[in-house]
C-alpha cells in the first residue's frame, strides 16, 4: 500500500494536523435536485470538523436563484469568521441589479470575490452582462469562481482563455477544471498566471490530478468539495491517492488556498 | 480493513481511460496502492467487444490470480450465443465464477422478462448476482427507471446497482430500495456528505458494498470516505467487504 504518512494520518484520523484542508468551492443550503442531510452552516462545521477542513468559501444555493440572497452569506462569515469566506454571486438573467449588487458586494465584509455559474443561468462567460462585475474584480484584484465545464457554450475553457488575458488582475478559478476538456484546461492554468484549476468533481476522474500536476505542477491547483454536496473526505481520498508527493497534496489541499486568501484571513 | 471491490476493470479499452490497469498483474499493482485485498472483476472486451469473446478473455487473463474473482456479461440465450443455460451454469461452476454482469446498451437488447427470463430464473433459483451500471439503457429506457423495470420483472434478483452518480440521487434509489429486498448499491459514487451514515441509519448496512469503479474513478475517494465515515466498525466492516462476501457465499452453482 501506498506509504506517504499524509494518506496514513488521514485514514487512522480523518484529518491531519498539518494538513489544515481549505475547500475553494463550498454552497450552502437546500437545492432543487438532491437530497442532503447536512445542508446548514452548522452541519457543515460538524463534517469541517470530521474531515479536518479548517476553512470554507461558499456562496448560498439560494443566491444562485436570487442573488439578494447574497448578503445572507454576510452573516454566516460574521457568524463563524474563522470557518468561513464568501463568494458574491453575480447572476447574468437581471442585468438591471448587478451595478446595485456590486455597490453592496462592496461595502459588505466577508467576500473574497464573486462567483458566476453560466452553465445554469445560460448566459456565456464573455456575454456582455458579466463586463461590469468583471471590470470590477479586475480593479479590485479579486477572486473569480467560475463553474466550468468541457465543450459547454456557456463556461467552456475556451471561454474562460478569453477573459484571462483580459482581465489579468482577477484570479480565476475554474470550478471543476473545465470537466472533461482537461488538456485544454491544464493548458490554460499553465499559460495564464491568474487561472488555477478547482478540483471540484474532477477530483473523482482517476488520474487526472497526477495529469495535471505532471504537465503543469501543483502550485496552481486547489482544492474544493461543493460542500453541502460531497463528503470532503472522498475528494481529499481522491487527492491523497493520487501519484504525486506529499508536497503536492499539501500545495492542493491548503497552501495553495493560503496564498489566495492571505488577504482575507 | 479489508476492502473487497465489488466492482472493477481491466484490459484494453476502445476508449482509453487516462489510468488503466491492461492485465491482471496491472490490476493487482493498483490494487496494492490503494490497499484493495480482492476484487470481483470484468474485462473491458467483455463490455466493448461480444460477451463470446470478452468472457473468455476474462477467465484466461485472471487464472491463477486468487485475489480476482471474475463475473460473466449476459446475452439473452435466443441467440445462442452463449451456449444453453446448462453448459453457461457448468462453466461458471468449473470456473467458479459468481455473479453476471449487464451491459444492454452496448450489447442491444431489452432487459425484459421476454428476453432474459430463463437467466433472471436461474440467477433468482440459484442467487447469482447480477451487477449493472445505473448509465445503462436499453430500449429507450435508462437510469433508475431501467433498473425499476428490472426489479418489476424479477422482483427477488439481487442487482447490484453500480455507480450511480454523484449529483443527488438518494430520492431515486431510496424507494427501490424500500420496495425491493435485494437491491444493493455499490459507494464507488455515492460522495453525499453524510449519504452513507444517514442509508445506514435508515437502512442498515446491508445494502451498501465497496466498489471502486477503477479505472474510470479515483478508488481513492470510495476508500477514505467509508473509512471516516460517521458508522461503527462493524457497519465499516460489512460495506468493505463482508457484504460482498455474503453474497458471493449464498449463489450455489
Amino acid at each position: 500500500m501506498n506509504v506517504s504518512p499524509l494518506i496514513k494520518e488521514f485514514l487512522e484520523k480523518g484529518r491531519s494536523e498539518s494538513c489544515p484542508v481549505i475547500d475553494m468551492h463550498v454552497h450552502l443550503g437546500p437545492f432543487q435536485g438532491i437530497y442532503f442531510p447536512n445542508p446548514w452552516p452548522e452541519d457543515m462545521i460538524r463534517t469541517m470538523d470530521r474531515c479536518g477542513v479548517k476553512m470554507v468559501v461558499s456562496s448560498s444555493h439560494a443566491a444562485l436563484i436570487d442573488s439578494r440572497e447574497n448578503v445572507k452569506m454576510a452573516e454566516v462569515v460574521k457568524k463563524h469568521p474563522d470557518r468561513f469566506r464568501a463568494y458574491w454571486v453575480i447572476n447574468p438573467n437581471y442585468p438591471e441589479r448587478i451595478d446595485k449588487e456590486i455597490v453592496k458586494f462592496s461595502k459588505m465584509e466577508g467576500f473574497v470575490g464573486l462567483k458566476f455559474i453560466s452553465d445554469y443561468h445560460r448566459y456565456p462567460l464573455t456575454s456582455p452582462r458579466y463586463e461590469a462585475a468583471l471590470k470590477y474584480a479586475n480593479e479590485h484584484k479579486l477572486l473569480v469562481l467560475m463553474h466550468t465545464w468541457g465543450n459547454s457554450a456557456f463556461d467552456s475553457p475556451a471561454l474562460v482563455e478569453k477573459l484571462a488575458g483580459k482581465y489579468s488582475e482577477v484570479t480565476f478559478l475554474m470550478g471543476h477544471s473545465g470537466y472533461g476538456e482537461w488538456e485544454k484546461s491544464i493548458q490554460i492554468a499553465r499559460d495564464y498566471p491568474n487561472v488555477y484549476l478547482e478540483l471540484t468533481a474532477a477530483y473523482a476522474v482517476n488520474g487526472v490530478i497526477d495529469w495535471m500536476v505532471k504537465e503543469d505542477g501543483s502550485n496552481k491547483i486547489v482544492f474544493g468539495t461543493d460542500l453541502p454536496w460531497f463528503d470532503p473526505h472522498y475528494g481529499i481520498g481522491c487527492v491523497l491517492f493520487s501519484r504525486i508527493t506529499d508536497k503536492d497534496r499539501h500545495n492542493i489541499l491548503h497552501r495553495n488556498a493560503e496564498e489566495l486568501l492571505k488577504h482575507y484571513l | 480493513m479489508k476492502f473487497f471491490d465489488c466492482n472493477a476493470c481491466f484490459g484494453t479499452f476502445m476508449h482509453r481511460p487516462i489510468r488503466f490497469a491492461e492485465t491482471a498483474r496491472k490490476l493487482l499493482r493498483e490494487m496494492d496502492f490503494y490497499g484493495i485485498t480482492e476484487a470481483l472483476v470484468y474485462h473491458a472486451r467483455q463490455c466493448d467487444d461480444s460477451p463470446v469473446v470478452g468472457n473468455d478473455l476474462l477467465l484466461n487473463s485472471i487464472d491463477g490470480f486468487d485475489r480476482l474473482h471474475g463475473s460473466f456479461a449476459i446475452l439473452p440465450l435466443q441467440t445462442g450465443e452463449l451456449g444453453s443455460l446448462e453448459s453457461i451454469l457448468e462453466n461458471m461452476r468449473v470456473k467458479d465464477i459468481r455473479a453476471f454482469r449487464a451491459f444492454p446498451a452496448e450489447h442491444k437488447y431489452l432487459m425484459t422478462r421476454t428476453a432474459l427470463a430463463p437467466l433472471y430464473d436461474l440467477m433468482v433459483e440459484k442467487n447469482i448476482p447480477l451487477f449493472i451500471s445505473v448509465n445503462e439503457s436499453c430500449g429507450g429506457i435508462s437510469g433508475w427507471y431501467l433498473i425499476e423495470k428490472i426489479l418489476s420483472d424479477a422482483p427477488d434478483l439481487t442487482l447490484v446497482v453500480t455507480e450511480h452518480g454523484c449529483w443527488g440521487h438518494d430520492r431515486f434509489f431510496r424507494p427501490l430500495i424500500e420496495k425491493y429486498e435485494k437491491l444493493y448499491l455499490d459507494i464507488s459514487r455515492y460522495e453525499l456528505d453524510g449519504g452513507i451514515s444517514d442509508f445506514c441509519g435508515k437502512y442498515g448496512a446491508e445494502r451498501l458494498l465497496f466498489g471502486t469503479g477503477f479505472p474510470r474513478w479515483n478508488p481513492g475517494g470510495p476508500i477514505l470516505t467509508l473509512a471516516q465515515t460517521d458508522i461503527t466498525t462493524k457497519e465499516r466492516e460489512m460495506i468493505a467487504s463482508g457484504n460482498l462476501e455474503r453474497i458471493l457465499r449464498r449463489v450455489k452453482l
